[in-house]
């Protein structure tokens, strides 16, 4: 698909164009720093951003859903949530995440609460223009990304650029005026922003190939890393929180007061929390802070990529490096703490 | 079936958390359709001795408060207790970090510090009386949590509340760690259920939902040390609704 250029003060006119003709979620300054929220002025998008405290997940797996209503003893209507928006803006990163979420929630239960906003969304992907304090996504062979988006954009300097890579991205930069066709300057600009970033969106710097890490963790299980780090764990789950590929949930029903409906929520979850692995009668079966800090990284690097293929479930955001106050969370430091001692090979 | 028979009690308390039950506004209609409350002296006049259901707002500070409270819990099926002063003994705890229960008096009260009304002694969080079946945590507490633990109940559900930290709900809000802006916040060490409420308007947690039943404090000294405070830093902040309530944190 043809890849258009366009200046920054017309791209202003098209994102104006999108939020007339649909919902859009575009990352916004928070204080001094970044999230995804509804947009209502071109003015207020900040594609500048380095890293947006909550990944666009949010959307698509939002932290409280109904998925359905209730009779007691009686029928249930599943509550699917069916309408379109636009995301705008998200990191490679993100996307990759989202392409893993993607084959999870379709497989073995099609998840259609998920499936469903998911194929209502619009994916405007952007490069990353400025790398955030912990960011390790070229670790993760996550800092580009050539799929699973409808638009790209790339900031280029003076203009973006913008390549269709489905049907509806190409349907919406039809509303792109002032777009034209990219010089082969521009996409050589763009070749080097991909190259640069490949290589410097590297905080912290895995010491192996990221495919290596499920071998590295089939000798690691017995390691006193679990329990060193595990000393000053919170189980605050502030890593699972703002992670963009976990999407462990939590169903619960709540009557209404005529006892006799009520609704079925869903709410994130996380490996870390107390009482995660609580079963009938009261039994806990990962009680223990260290089996739990190790099970997230397992989760990462050797159990959710037998579900994907062999991606590692970390994409390198680094925002649970951000967000862990007792600072133990880095998967790298740990995963490198692993290679140290245990070797490659 | 008939309706159970719900009673509201207050001991050493400020009566906010029966306010957010009056708060409820037409909400109390449907708790009305579901229960009988029988007595509840800040919404109706009645009392009843009769009752399956006792809401226990406050803390114990006197004697004839634990005698009437356990009077109260050999007629109740179900006891629960209501707000920060009666699951964790709350603000009214402050005195118990003191030896001296007079010089405390003298100090709050001055010369009136010997009228017989003022006559009390350590706080008594309620389940250090009598037995609580569950707890409706906050100062205040929080309205939807309290409709959803009485359904439950209700529909003879156990309900499900959180053990596990604030920074669960704080995180899945999209704020930034309030420690990131210099603020000694409680929220690693205590339980949610609030929402994050406080910190999601800017202030550091408090507290007031008491701790989660195994907050670790090798993690709090651990990042007290690497933001550069001190124990007593953090006790400081620990007392308004931490006070004589575990964890110790020693030196």
């Amino acid at each position: 698909m043809s890849v258009k250029k366009i200046t920054k003060s017309d791209f202003a006119g098209f994102v104006s164009a999108l939020i007339q003709r649909e919902s859009v979620i575009g990352v916004q300054a928070k204080g001094d720093r970044f999230d995804f929220a509804p947009l209502e002025s071109a003015k207020d998008l900040r594609l500048d951003y380095d890293v947006t405290l909550q990944p666009p997940k949010k959307y698509l797996l939002p932290p409280m859903e109904v998925l359905l209503t209730y009779e007691v003893g009686g029928a249930y209507q599943s509550q699917i949530d069916d309408k379109k928006f636009i995301l705008l803006g998200v990191h490679p990163y993100d996307v990759v995440a989202i392409n893993q979420m993607d084959e999870l929630f379709s497989q073995d239960n099609y998840d259609a609460h998920y499936m469903t906003r998911r194929q209502n969304a619009t994916i405007i992907a952007c490069d990353v223009a400025r790398s955030s304090d912990h960011v390790f996504a070229s670790s993760m062979g996550a800092a580009v990304v050539r799929e699973g988006y409808d638009i790209l954009l790339t900031d280029i300097g003076d203009s973006y650029l913008m390549e269709a890579a489905t049907a509806k991205g190409n349907e919406l930069l039809a509303l792109a005026k002032g777009a034209v066709e990219a010089d082969p300057a521009a996409l050589r600009r763009r070749e080097d922003i991909w190259t640069h970033n490949r290589k410097s969106l590297n905080k912290h710097e895995l010491k192996c190939d990221p495919a290596y890490l499920p071998r590295l963790l089939a000798k690691a299980y017995k390691h006193p890393v679990w329990e060193e780090r595990a000393k000053t764990c919170f189980n605050c789950g502030s890593c699972n929180q703002v992670c963009p590929t976990c999407y462990c949930f939590n169903v619960q029903d709540d009557v209404n007061w005529d006892l006799q409906t009520g609704q079925r929520t869903r709410a994130w979850d996380g490996c870390l929390l107390e009482g995660f692995t609580k079963v009938a009668p009261n039994h806990e079966f990962r009680k223990n802070r260290a089996d739990r800090f190790r099970h997230r990284l397992y989760r990462k690097a050797a159990y959710v990529p037998q579900k994907i293929h062999g991606q590692i479930a970390c994409v390198g955001c680094g925002r649970c490096v951000g967000a862990c106050l007792p600072d133990i969370a880095n998967p790298v430091s740990v995963y490198n703490r692993l290679i140290d001692d245990l070797g490659i090979g | 079936m008939a309706k159970p028979k719900i009673a509201i009690f207050d001991f050493a308390c400020c009566e906010g958390c029966q306010l957010q039950i009056v708060n409820l506004e037409e909400e109390i209609l449907s708790l009305l359709g579901g229960a009988d409350v029988v007595e509840w002296r800040e919404a109706m006049s009645e009392k009843s001795d009769e009752y399956d259901i006792a809401l226990i707002e406050g803390s114990i500070t006197r004697l004839e408060d634990e005698e009437r409270l356990l009077l109260i819990r050999g007629r109740a099926k179900v006891l629960i207790a209501l707000g920060a002063c009666a699951t964790i003994g709350g603000i009214n705890k402050l005195k118990n970090n003191f030896d001296d229960l007079d010089e405390v008096k003298k100090c709050v009260y001055g010369r009136a510090a010997s009228k017989p009304h003022l006559h009390t002694g350590f706080t008594k969080a309620i389940d250090e009386v009598v037995q609580v079946d569950y707890y409706v945590h906050g100062c205040p507490i929080d309205r939807k949590e309290f409709t959803y633990i009485v359904r439950s109940l209700l529909m003879g559900k156990t309900p499900e509340i959180p053990d596990f930290p604030v920074c669960v709900e704080c995180k899945a809000k999209g704020n930034p760690c309030l420690w990131q802006y210099d603020q000694v916040c409680l929220g690693p060490i205590i339980r949610a259920g609030c929402g994050a409420r406080c910190p999601s308007n800017g202030f550091r947690c408090f507290g007031c939902r008491g701790y989660t039943s195994n907050p670790n404090v090798d993690a709090a000294k651990d990042v007290i040390t690497r933001y550069g405070l001190s124990v007593d830093d953090l006790k400081t902040k620990m007392v308004l609704f931490g006070s004589k309530q575990e964890p110790t944190i020693y030196e």
